[in-house]
């Protein structure tokens, strides 16, 4: 009897059991996709042709190349694969690379977009949909604008990286210029009369022979379509109204002579302080940076608090003169608010700034610059180096 | 019965499970004696002789010599070779008898009180009584025109000398282990606890073994309904024999088709001490090493006696190391072919051009790469166990070579597998016992399934079956999830943290219930009477 009862009980587990594994066997791998059958894009370079198509570039890694040791002398060949389609989306265009390419095109580790000029003037907007539509594309990859051709960028061999979209990526985590993810890109586009800043990369052909990838200046987008370029030194303007600054050198030339002093800032923040006084618009920029003393031409004593008082006006009204400089070029002649100072009055005077015409109101914004500078040591040495010591002054 | 015994002790009962009582709790063990055994010794030798003759027919090993006592009164002696010390038995039994001047007529009593110089002398009057006390060792004699024997404690046989237990090394810390002899491990167990209240309450089971079992607790410590269920429990067993405690624990456990341990089994005396003092009962079965202690939590599993020993701040270094790498041990393997066939944007792009460059040659997909791996890493570890000592280092180096070297060279697995399958296997050796610590390595192979099948999705689904079952399962009543859950904040002392001693002022909640406080307050040294002055 009981017997009987134990029989029937492990048959119903065993149809239980059957019940619940098969499915599982059935239909789960459908998905998988061994890694050694993907073809890895680290960066994507998008450009339009002469008749209105896109053109997508990709670059692939070729693991081939890195071949372990035990694989002996087969490693080595060239290290990245670069191919071209062109095509009427990314989407169609891909499609078409994917017949050429033997393994599965996968996007999800694409650290780096590519924007060519042509795309870039006639609008990029669109063309960022599939970025953020696309499962396997990542947000956070960077976007940077160039005036060459995208795929030119892409083949490039660089010299430490093993391609030039890792030198590409390494350049935007130094945040030595403008740093834009596809993320940002969006967030900036999406608000309804902003401009939108994007870091633009050339290929740096110096010396000969060998050839490298450099950031310079920035490419200023109204309305989703490129209309301006800021070279270097705007762009460290624009950097430091929108608190991106992370670290900088600034270098003073203090009145004694031709010799200068270089600072190292290690933290810098800053702050946009929105007001609206009887219909007037002013903004205040409030920046505030820590600074040490890292080289020191001069014959002065960086340990007397007198002579440490005059480098910091001067260096303040440095940066002050850094940032008007932008603030020139941006707000009074390019007329396209890549400052935040939009975000800035939204939050804080949303009623005004939805009845304000942004387009007419940024240009005739009242903007003070106030700069605080910290200088916090004078590095390793206190006198200057290599001075007899009755030639220093203010000691 | 049960129910009763409910009512006594109020709100503790409730926690534990007790067993339902079915029809066949009444039958005790089922005895094999015949009716012959049942019977009183007779008042005739010649009786009595046929009759053990009869019983120990074909029984090689067992003696029976008969002999005078006092030159007149005819008797017999009956032992079984090699249990009983032969040596004392001549000296203090047989010539004192046999030299007795004869008085004739002796009462056994007196018998015992003049003739026979041995500590432990105890009547029998059945023949029942008599082949147990036989076969436990010691000698029983049966005289002419008497209607008891005589059993003289005299057993004595080879046993294995204590010696430091195997599977459970410690670098500080008591290192005796208990022996197949239940004498011996009681006495380690009363000498760490002298007091009377450390019970050890004899049992028997199994039809032909009759193996004793004792069930050693702390009288006024551990709750009594535990003990009685325990009790009741193994009075239940009815099987031919009981070889080791393994055999036992899948007779009284909770939920038999679980894979995970409801004992603690350990060798180590200073082990099954501190469970007792926990209020835990613990299991010993004659001719096991092994004693096992209930009731447990997953987390007594994981905790290793050398944790209590060592400065607490390392102890709790430890025991985290040692969490960590119990999930190590269930999901690296899984985790790792779930990204890879499934989430490869998951993992840095560095590391996922390394791993393709590494599987760019590799003909299989991961999954069967990782299964191929396991089971062949798995099989080496048997192997290691079952071969004789003198191959065994041979399996070692032609599975280091195989696994590590050749397979890898000739492009057959990738060498992040390898490394994959070589941290898995060193995690699960870090799970202190070993019946938890193979639980873990054999559910990783229905994860790698899961985590092929599904990806991580499958995974999360695995971790989720895992941890329901954990929560439903239960040792003696015990929430096998205790004190994490359900949570008690108090307890998490000796889980999370292994808190200074001085601070454990509570025992575990489950067990501890009944006998709530383990010492004093306030018993972080500091300086009498503020300090030096």
């Amino acid at each position: 009897m009981r017997c009987i009862i134990r029989k029937k009980t492990v048959k119903r587990m065993a149809e239980f059991l059957m019940c619940v594994i098969m499915p599982l066997i059935l239909s789960g791998c459908w998905d998988r996709i061994e890694v050694n059958d993907l073809a890895i894009v680290v960066a994507t370079g998008l450009d339009k042709t002469e008749e209105g198509e896109i053109e997508l570039s990709v670059q692939i890694v070729n693991p081939k190349s890195m071949g372990s040791k035990s694989e002996g002398g087969q490693g080595g060949g060239k290290q990245n694969t670069v191919e071209k389609t062109t095509g009427k989306t990314i989407f169609d265009a891909r499609s078409k690379l994917q017949e050429k390419v033997s393994r599965k095109l996968f996007w999800g580790h694409n650290h780096i977009i590519f924007i060519g000029k042509k795309l870039a003037e006639e609008g990029i907007r669109k063309h960022l949909d599939f970025f953020s539509r696309h499962p396997f594309t990542r947000l956070r990859a960077s976007v940077f604008m160039t005036n060459e051709k995208p795929d030119e960028l892409l083949k490039i061999e660089p010299d430490l990286e093993r391609s030039s979209a890792e030198v590409a990526k390494d350049l935007a985590m130094l945040k030595v210029g403008l740093s834009v993810t596809a993320k940002d890109l969006l967030d900036m586009l999406s608000g309804e009369k902003r401009g939108a800043a994007l870091p633009m990369i050339q290929i740096e052909r110096e010396p000969p022979n060998t050839e490298g990838l450099k950031i310079y200046g920035a490419a200023i987008f109204n309305n989703g379509k490129m209309t301006d370029q800021l070279d270097d030194k705007e762009v460290r303007g624009l950097l430091w109204i929108r608190d991106e600054i992370d670290t900088a050198s600034v270098t003073i030339n203090p009145e004694e002579g031709e010799e200068l002093i270089s600072f190292h800032i290690f933290d810098a923040t800053s702050k946009l302080i929105p007001s609206i006084e009887n219909g007037n618009w002013k903004i205040k920029i409030e920046i505030v940076s820590e600074d040490d003393i890292v080289e020191n031409e001069t014959k002065l004593d960086m340990m007397n608090p007198k002579i440490i008082e005059k480098l910091k006006e001067q260096l303040e009204k440095q940066i002050v003169e850094r940032v008007k400089l932008a603030l020139e070029i941006v707000q009074k002649e390019m007329k396209v608010d890549v400052l935040g100072f939009e975000e800035a009055f939204h939050r804080h005077y949303p009623d005004e700034w939805r009845k304000a015409n942004w387009e007419e109101v940024f240009p005739e914004i009242e903007v003070e610059v106030v700069s605080e500078v910290k200088i916090r040591r004078p590095g390793r040495s206190t006198a200057p180096q290599g001075v007899p010591e009755n030639e220093v002054i203010g000691n | 019965m049960m129910n009763e015994m409910g009512k006594e002790t109020e709100g503790f009962t409730s926690k534990i499970k007790l067993r339902k009582s079915k029809k066949s709790q009444k039958k005790a063990v089922k005895s094999l004696q015949s009716p012959q055994e049942q019977e009183l010794l007779s008042q005739s030798l010649e009786d009595n002789e046929n009759k053990f003759r009869s019983i120990y027919k074909d029984c090689s090993d067992v003696v029976i010599r008969s002999f005078y006592i006092g030159g007149k009164d005819n008797a017999i002696l009956i032992y079984i070779e090699g249990l009983s010390n032969t040596q004392e038995v001549d000296d203090s039994v047989l010539s004192p008898l046999m030299e007795s001047s004869g008085e004739g007529n002796d009462q056994v009593k007196s018998l015992i009180n003049k003739k026979i110089p041995v500590t432990s002398v105890k009547e029998v009057k059945t023949v029942a009584e008599c082949i147990s006390e036989i076969s436990s060792g010691n000698p029983v004699i049966v005289a002419d025109n008497q209607k008891t024997g005589l059993a003289v404690g005299l057993a004595q046989y080879e046993k294995r000398s204590i010696d430091e237990p195997q599977a459970e090394t410690v670098v500080r810390g008591p290192r005796e282990g208990f022996v197949e002899a239940l004498s011996v491990n009681n006495s380690m167990l009363r000498r760490r606890i002298r007091s009377p209240k450390l019970k050890l309450k004899s049992m028997k089971a199994g039809k032909y073994t009759e193996t004793k079992i004792v069930i050693a607790y702390l009288e006024g410590v551990a709750d009594p309904t535990l003990i009685e269920e325990i009790t009741n429990r193994v009075s239940k067993i009815d099987v031919d024999g009981i070889m080791d405690s393994g055999v036992l624990e899948e007779f009284i456990e909770d939920d038999p088709y679980s894979p995970f341990p409801q004992f603690l089994e350990t060798e180590r005396p200073d082990v099954v001490t501190a469970n007792l003092l926990e209020g835990r009962a613990a299991i010993l079965v004659d001719g096991s090493p092994f004693s096992i202690i209930a009731p447990i939590t997953i987390y007594s599993l994981l905790q290793a006696s050398e944790d209590y020993y060592s400065r607490f701040l390392i102890g709790t270094a430890i025991r985290w190391l040692r969490y960590v790498f119990l999930l190590v041990s269930l999901l690296l393997p899984s985790l790792y072919v779930a990204i890879l066939t499934f989430h490869q944007e998951m993992i840095p792009t560095t590391l996922m051009i390394t791993v393709a460059a590494a599987r760019e040659q590799i003909p299989f997909p991961a999954l069967v790469e990782v299964l191929m791996m396991e089971i062949a890493f798995e099989a080496l570890r048997e192997a290691g166990i079952r071969l004789p000592k003198q191959v065994g280092s041979a399996v070692s180096i032609v599975g280091a070579l195989i696994i590590g070297e050749a397979a890898v060279s000739a492009g057959i697995v990738s060498a992040p597998m390898v490394i994959v399958v070589a941290i898995t296997g060193v995690a699960s050796f870090t799970i202190p016992r070993y019946s938890a610590s193979i639980t873990f390595r054999m559910l990783r192979f229905p994860m790698i399934f899961l985590a092929g099948t599904l990806g991580l999705l499958g995974v999360m689904l695995g971790i989720i079956l895992i941890i329901v079952h954990l929560a439903s399962l239960r040792s003696f009543g015990v929430p096998y999830l205790s004190p994490m859950a359900p949570m008690k904040f108090n307890e998490i002392k000796d889980v999370l943290v292994r808190a200074p001693w001085w601070k454990m002022n509570t025992r575990p909640h489950f067990t501890g219930e009944y006998n709530k406080s383990r010492q004093a307050d306030n018993q972080r040294p500091q300086p009498s009477n503020g300090g030096d002055e």
